[in-house]
């Protein structure tokens, strides 16, 4: 089925509204880069497509040192890759949206779009989950906050209840002496799906790793938090073989499977040498 | 259901009705007749496609033709200095060899075009970053890129009026 | 013409050419660079249908029930097509005429389905979107039958016949035996004997333009194809016998192509059912792949295994070489029988050997259809044999290249073709590679033990210019003189990309003495240009730029048999340069222009020239240098520099050369490390008909290309001594990366494509067995 009607509501509740009444076959349009594509290859049954591009307020960009980030529903990728303060202050993420496709499709594809598409390979959901991003949820009860690692319940399924719409993300802003990282490993250096993503953020003190928290991506049915290997790291002081043992942790959490891009063992064995790469980057230790 | 939609095409507004699910690329080619934008794959792979919609380089295949309603979109059919003369950039790929079975030259004209506006002397990096999504399959890239960097080389020299 | 000339002759003619030789601006790109060039799908006629298949879902079947009413029932729905109302004609994939290289297996549709994907079903509707619905409406019930995807399933005792006419056990020709000498007793005189088995991965073309079609019958009963097509008069053939239509009333035209590399030889069904659908509705009907389709019923590279033993002498001498090649043709022969006739054949040569035996197999599976595609059987046998040198050297203790140059094919050896070589193309190419870059240097510096390490390998090939003895091949040119003294060439061969008529015009603009803008060239429509056999074999500058220069200089008699007594000399005292016609030895002179021009309306005289020539072969030669980057931890290869050092004799258009080597290493890195397409093998489902997934190296992972072009054994029989350079890249670079690895880390693999995961395992099983 690729033919659909299209509707352009000027505000969320409008969209809202289109969502509850049109059902199963209704989708929420933004950057369109991977709805298009589904519904092209018959992917999703789509017979509703509700355009939010026109709703005012939802293209923000912003950073204060107190609220950190906040990233509307219209911002697209390259807004963000190309914004000086998401470079320099969260470079992790820049890496992750510039490693989304092409620079045409970032130009369409959006963050929030890609958190809601919710592929357990998306770049963007690990540095994003690392960060203790939170994720603003309208619904015509009112908006709700969320911590974006609680969004996400296997591939493509959120939390989302029908006529909820996810307005924008906040990620907090970077502590001092914090560092963060996003590796994504594939087969190409660009347009590429990642076989694995690792994103680490660290706050150091001192020597010693005061805090971490490690995300991984495209190695379980929804990205995940190395917890126990961040259990292991939190509060000790960083040598390369507490560095080894948090990657094999790693290694040990992750629940890969096999299909055409790469086998499960592989991709668990990419989850520890990675890591450790993440964790020797943010950490400053030697290589 | 079909709309109406005012859009300017290669600065010319043009008029048309077209269906709501219809691309942007298919309109392009099928409803005006601009045929010289390419579909290599349908679903953003490959930037045959690139058009430059309101100043930024997008995949025409993932753009409904509906949301370009009242904006701009630049296609290859409108690069050239005048009806006889090409652009300094179509000129480059013309003698660098940039273009073979030519069938990917019209999206990577078009990007290469986004990228030159943006940044007139790019780095060999920058190139090749910014053609990440433009797929061709004959030249091995290096004669597109050899274009792209004497055209900018040329346009610095003499820029445009 | 500077035919058959002594090599002191060659180079006094060089210094001649003004045209020849030089990277003129290609006649073809200000239409591609300006989007104003035409290819088959921008066509729209007036009340258009979109015509679309319906591909099965299933390997191996029969359809027991197929019905399609309901199709037809939906709104804008103009026809629909199944294998009960469409001729059943068995009909050659890939037609080449005269021609043992194909097959006769295929119908338009069948009550069979070979392979997943195939087409049991088209629609014609009022847009595309309602022709996709309509075939979601058509149901078929099929009788599933045990399928086979692997070539030991489908030689298994007892297999499905996926055939009924064909040759049993599944063989699509019967088997290919090249012998020479008596390998029994080269092994005997072997002071070594390497032997190892060499696994053939499925890439494929992927050309950027998806296989489409137009066709449009007039009121006189002729049917018009607009196709992207290497082989427009074979697609003319094809279509007269199967419809039944005789070949004056079968118009194919081809105005740009976006790419075939090989592949687009062959039917794709969609030709016949767009000329049905076309026909049943009494409309225009264009049929366009989707990229998935592209994938699905398109045609790779054969897969397969190559199992090859050879005895070396420790002075370096190769003394036996055996090999038995297997092919896996999927659901229908195609080139099968080329393709393995043309790859068994070329390991008699490339290294000296005197005793060779050599068992060429090709077998039917219910996997994709495998076709002609750039280095045809060749990327497949050079691959083990230079795998296994590169081996065998390290075992003797010789440097590779050494060892190559050692045995590397010398004049006079005789080729796989059986003619004997001319010239040091590959010794040459060797040598020239070596110095370049600075190879003694780079292959003794000390092995790295890093995290990242580095190493260099060598790759080398000869690749035939025309399909001959495989197929007696024949270019044609017609070349008019108009009126004003400019040149319109006519020529049947395809525009694939390549600048191909951009070479031709230089030959004629050379042969005649006129300006290389005087000539323009008409090509592509099968009811104005002479017969040809199509653009492939890397012969279209060979073959049909010979033909042309032919043409151009029985032109160029006429124009000096008519001009020459107005300036009171013999025609054989008359030149042309740069379109003036000189009396030699005299001032006198007259511009071509003048001295045809009309009087009182008339043109002066009908200038026509014809030119027919029907190739032998010549062989182009490469060595590949190439440096790689293996990083031992995630098992990823990265290829960090190619030096390419090609000899092709005499080179028309610099660029356009260059162009195609740096085109063929792109594809030939793909295949080597990334590209693999995929089925699985329980259902024969394509498990990656994307961009996404099938992986070709794009603008972030191509490496700097040096690109080297030697002139140093041109051939007789091409134009100028031009020789092919369209499928030699792809062939060495495989090669050459594969050992480059070995280099580097001292894993030697034996397949293609190299994945990073089997370079962590294999570098696992090296730490464990070091233990």
């Amino acid at each position: 089925m690729r033919r659909f009607r299209y509707y352009a509501p000027n505000s969320l509740a409008e969209a809202s509204r289109l969502l509850r009444e049109l059902g199963e076959t209704a989708s929420l349009f933004a950057g369109g880069t991977d709805l298009l594509v589904e519904i092209r290859e018959e992917l999703r049954t789509c017979a509703h497509v509700i355009d939010i591009k026109k709703i005012p307020d939802l293209h923000e960009l912003s950073f204060d040192e107190e609220r950190g980030l906040r990233v509307g529903a219209q911002t697209t990728a390259r807004e963000i890759e190309i914004s000086p303060v998401v470079r320099t202050r969260y470079p992790n993420l820049a890496s992750a949206v510039a490693a989304l496709g092409s620079i045409q499709v970032r130009n369409r594809a959006t963050l929030v779009g890609n958190i809601c598409r919710a592929s357990p390979s998306a770049d963007t959901l690990p540095p994003l989950i690392a960060d203790g991003a939170v994720l603003t949820i309208w619904s015509e009860d009112g908006e709700r906050s969320l911590p974006i690692e609680r969004f996400f319940v296997g591939p493509g399924r959120t939390v989302l209840a029908r006529g909820e719409i996810v307005a924008g993300v906040t990620i907090p802003p970077p502590r001092p002496a914090s560092a963060r990282i996003y590796i994504k490993h594939g087969r190409r250096k660009a347009m590429e799906l990642a076989t694995v993503g690792v994103a680490v953020s660290v706050d150091r003190h001192a020597g010693a790793c005061a805090d971490v928290r490690i995300a991984l991506g495209a190695v379980a049915p929804t990205p995940i938090r190395a917890l126990r290997a961040e259990a292991a790291l939190r509060g000790n002081r960083v040598t390369p073989r507490l560095i080894a043992e948090a990657a094999e942790i790693a290694m040990s959490e992750a629940t890969p499977i096999s299909n055409v891009r790469a086998s499960a063992g592989y991709r668990r064995e990419m989850v520890g040498v990675l890591t450790r790469r993440a964790l020797e980057a943010v950490t400053g230790a030697p290589q | 259901m079909t709309r109406d939609l005012s859009i300017t095409i290669n600065g010319e507004e043009r008029e048309f009705a077209v269906a709501e699910f219809r691309s942007l690329l298919d309109a392009l080619r099928n409803e005006i007749g601009l045929t010289g934008t390419k579909k290599g794959c349908d679903v953003g792979d490959c930037g045959a496609c690139t058009v430059i919609l309101n100043g930024k380089p997008v995949n025409a295949c993932l753009v409904l033709a509906v949301e370009a309603d009242g904006g701009a979109v630049e296609t290859i059919e409108g690069l050239q200095a005048a009806p006889d003369k090409p652009s300094p950039l179509q000129e480059s790929f013309m003698v660098h060899g940039g273009a073979q079975c030519g069938f990917c030259t019209p999206g990577v004209i078009m990007m290469a075009k986004a990228l030159l506006d943006d940044n007139p002397e790019p780095s060999e990096h920058d190139i090749r970053f910014a053609l990440a999504g433009n797929i061709c399959r004959c030249t091995g890239y290096t004669k597109i890129f050899d274009a792209v960097r004497a055209a900018a080389d040329e346009m610095r020299k003499a820029p445009a009026p | 013409m500077n035919i058959g000339l002594s090599p002191a002759a060659w180079k006094r003619a060089d210094a001649d050419l003004t045209i020849v030789g030089r990277s003129v601006k290609r006649t073809d790109t200000l239409e591609k660079v300006t989007g104003q060039a035409r290819y088959a799908g921008d066509l729209a006629l007036p009340g258009m249908l979109h015509g679309k298949i319906k591909r099965s879902t299933i390997a191996h079947a029969l359809i027991k029930r197929i019905d399609a009413s309901k199709a037809l029932a939906l709104k804008g729905v103009k026809a629909v097509l199944t294998h009960e109302n469409v001729p059943r004609v068995l009909h050659y994939g890939s037609p080449h005429p005269r021609s043992a290289s194909v097959t006769k297996d295929q119908y338009i549709l069948d009550r069979k389905v070979r392979y997943w994907g195939e087409g049991v079903a088209a629609v014609a509707a009022i847009s595309e979107e309602i022709a996709e619905e309509a075939l979601a409406l058509i149901e078929v019930e099929y009788e599933p039958l045990p399928a086979v995807f692997t070539l030991e399933e489908a030689m298994a005792e007892g297999a499905p016949q996926i055939h009924d006419n064909g040759l049993s056990g599944n063989n699509v020709l019967p088997t290919v035996v090249v012998t020479r000498g008596d390998v029994e007793k080269g092994f005997a005189e072997a002071d070594l004997i390497l032997e190892g088995e060499y696994h053939l991965g499925r890439p494929t073309p992927a050309y950027m333009e998806p296989n489409v079609c137009v066709c449009r019958w007039d009121g006189n009963g002729k049917l018009t194809v607009w196709s992207s097509t290497q082989t427009a008069f074979m697609v003319r053939g094809a279509l007269s016998e199967v419809l039944g239509v005789p070949l004056n009333k079968v118009r194919v035209i081809v105005d740009h192509m976006g790419g075939g590399f090989g592949a687009k030889q062959d039917l794709f069904q969609h030709e016949f059912l767009c000329a049905l659908l076309a026909r049943n509705t009494a409309r225009p009907v264009r049929m366009e792949f989707s990229r998935k389709e592209t994938f699905l019923g398109g045609r790779s590279r054969h897969p397969g295994v190559v199992w090859l033993k050879q005895g070396f002498s420790k002075s370096g001498a190769i003394t036996a070489r055996q090999a038995r090649l297997t092919l896996n043709s999927g659901a229908y022969g195609s080139h099968g029988p080329g393709v393995t006739n043309v790859g068994t054949a070329a390991l008699t040569s490339l290294y000296r050997c005197e005793n060779v035996d050599l068992v060429g197999r090709c077998v039917y599976t219910n996997s994709p259809i495998a076709g002609a595609f750039r280095g045809y059987g060749v990327v497949q046998t050079y691959y083990a044999l230079d795998l296994q040198m590169d081996e065998a050297a390290e075992r003797l203790g010789f440097d590779p290249a050494e060892f190559r140059l050692m045995n590397a094919v010398r004049e006079g050896d005789i080729a796989p073709s059986n003619h004997p070589i001319v010239g040091h193309g590959l010794e040459d190419c060797i040598r020239r590679g070596m110095a370049e870059t600075d190879w003694p240097r780079m292959r003794k510096r000390a092995r790295q033990d890093g995290v990242k390490r580095r190493g260099w390998g060598v790759g080398c090939e000869m690749h035939g210019s025309s399909a001959y003895p495989g197929i007696k091949e024949q270019g044609n040119a017609v070349v008019k003189m108009n009126e004003d003294g400019t040149v319109t060439l006519l020529t049947g061969t395809a525009g694939l990309g390549t600048g191909a008529h951009t070479a031709l015009s230089q030959i004629v603009a050379e042969e005649i003495g006129v300006p290389f803008e005087s000539v323009s060239v008409v090509q592509g429509d099968t009811d104005v240009v002479p017969w040809d056999i199509g653009a492939f074999a890397s012969h279209t500058t060979y073959m049909g730029g010979r033909a042309a220069q032919i043409a151009a200089a029985e032109v160029k008699r006429q124009v000096l048999d008519h001009v020459a007594p107005k300036l009171g000399a013999r025609p054989e005292d008359c030149v042309i340069r740069d379109g003036i016609i000189l009396a030699v030895g005299t001032n006198r002179s007259i511009s071509l222009r003048e001295a045809v021009a009309p009087a009182k309306g008339m043109p002066a005289a009908q200038l026509i020239g014809v030119g027919t020539y029907s190739p032998r072969k010549s062989y182009s030669f490469a060595a590949h240098f190439v440096e790689v980057e293996v990083d031992t931890e995630t098992g990823e290869i990265a290829v960090t520099q190619v030096v390419p050092v090609h000899e092709i004799g005499r080179v028309i258009h610099p660029i356009a050369a260059q162009g195609q080597i740096e085109g063929g290493i792109q594809q030939g890195i793909g295949h080597t490390l990334s590209e693999d397409y995929q089925i699985d093998l329980k259902t024969g489902r394509s498990l990656n008909p994307s961009f996404v997934d099938y992986k070709m190296p794009l603008a972030m992972d191509m490496p700097p290309i040096r690109t080297i072009i030697l002139e140093t054994a041109p051939d007789p029989g091409g134009p100028y001594g031009a020789k092919g350079v369209g499928e030699d890249p792809i062939i060495a670079i495989g090669p050459a990366i594969a050992n480059a690895v070995a280099d580097a880390i001292g894993v030697r693999f034996r397949h293609y494509p190299i994945t990073p995961e089997q370079v962590r395992a294999a570098l696992r099983d090296k730490k464990s067995g070091a233990e």
